[in-house]
């Protein structure tokens, strides 16, 4: 009878990256929101949707997400009666973003060549 | 995957919010469209009164039509610094070719080469410019501009056509482009009043 070893690489090497992957960044539309915010200093509620393509409710609940953890700034203001309602990274959110990325590049550059 | 996503692709298509509206390109074909009048009418202070009349009416109208359909966004003081240490760098490097020339004309040896060819020279540099603003934006459309521009010269030199009136055509075709795309983006983007929504 033949044996088989299957061998599973659960170093350290392969698991940190990604399990320090944020999961609330990796969602593709906060990605986009955050990649957005990150290009500029500061972005209207109105940019966001036009650039993001989302829908309002979607916006404001990602938006609403990324500030609860701390990640944007959310302004609301009155331009005259309209409301208005800006947008911005915090230092936390750039610094999540950036090791964000870093982790994302280490994982992919983990995964052997084809 | 999510981490190739670029940046600098985000950062372009930011970049090109500006001129989605067509507003610049009106811009650019007024103030050539002004060059034309102030050779037509010897009223050297036109271009330089169309291009800050122009400028500051651009960022107006702006407010009012492009903001409520398309939002606001504004770069990180760090990009702002490199986009104006760019146009810095650009206007000094005119400014150098235009000292030069004035120089040349004034010596009193004035080179006939510089007589000859000075509307192809002082096109070309216009022309420059507005290819440096294609590049840098990444606006393609500026290329043609350009050229207009630049074909100005080269109808004054060899085919006779006047100087002002290339300046006038390039300038009035550019203003009819700028006009269609503004057109296009009023009737693409209409205005758009914020929803109320409560994030928390």
């Amino acid at each position: 009878m033949r044996r088989y070893t299957i061998v599973i690489n659960n170093s350290d090497e392969v698991q940190e990256p990604v399990n320090k992957i944020d999961r609330l960044i990796h969602e593709p539309s906060r990605y986009i929101l955050m990649a957005y915010l990150y290009v500029v200093e500061v972005a209207d509620f109105l940019f966001l949707l036009r650039q993001t393509g989302m829908t309002w409710g979607n916006l404001s609940a990602h938006l609403s997400k990324l500030e609860t953890a701390g990640y944007v700034v959310i302004e609301k203001e009155f331009l005259g009666k309209k409301p208005h309602t800006t947008v911005r990274l915090t230092d936390h959110g750039r610094n999540a973003f950036e090791e964000y990325r870093g982790n994302m590049k280490r994982v992919l550059d983990n995964l052997p060549a084809k | 995957m999510l981490e190739n996503i670029s940046l600098k692709e985000i950062q372009r298509k930011v970049y090109m919010t500006f001129f989605q509206d067509g507003l610049w390109d009106i811009f650019l074909g007024l103030f050539i469209l002004g060059w034309g009048l102030a050779i037509l009418t010897d009223a050297t202070y036109l271009p330089g009164v169309t291009f800050i009349g122009l400028y500051f009416a651009i960022w107006g109208i702006k407010k009012r039509l492009t903001y409520p359909r398309i939002g606001y966004a504004r770069f990180s003081t760090t990009s702002r610094r490199r986009i104006t240490a760019r146009f810095i760098i650009l206007g000094v490097a005119v400014m150098l070719v235009g000292v030069l020339m004035a120089v040349l004309w004034g010596i009193g040896t004035r080179p006939q080469w510089l007589a000859d060819y000075f509307p192809l020279i002082f096109n070309g540099i216009l022309a420059a410019v507005v290819c440096f603003i294609a590049y840098w934006a990444r606006v393609n459309r500026f290329y043609l501009y350009a050229v207009l521009i630049f074909l100005g010269a080269v109808f004054h030199l060899w085919l006779g056509v006047r100087w002002e009136f290339g300046f006038i055509g390039a300038g009035g075709i550019i203003v009819l482009i700028g006009l269609g795309i503004l057109i296009v983006f009023l009737r693409k983007y209409p205005k758009m009043v914020e929803e109320v929504h409560d994030s928390n």
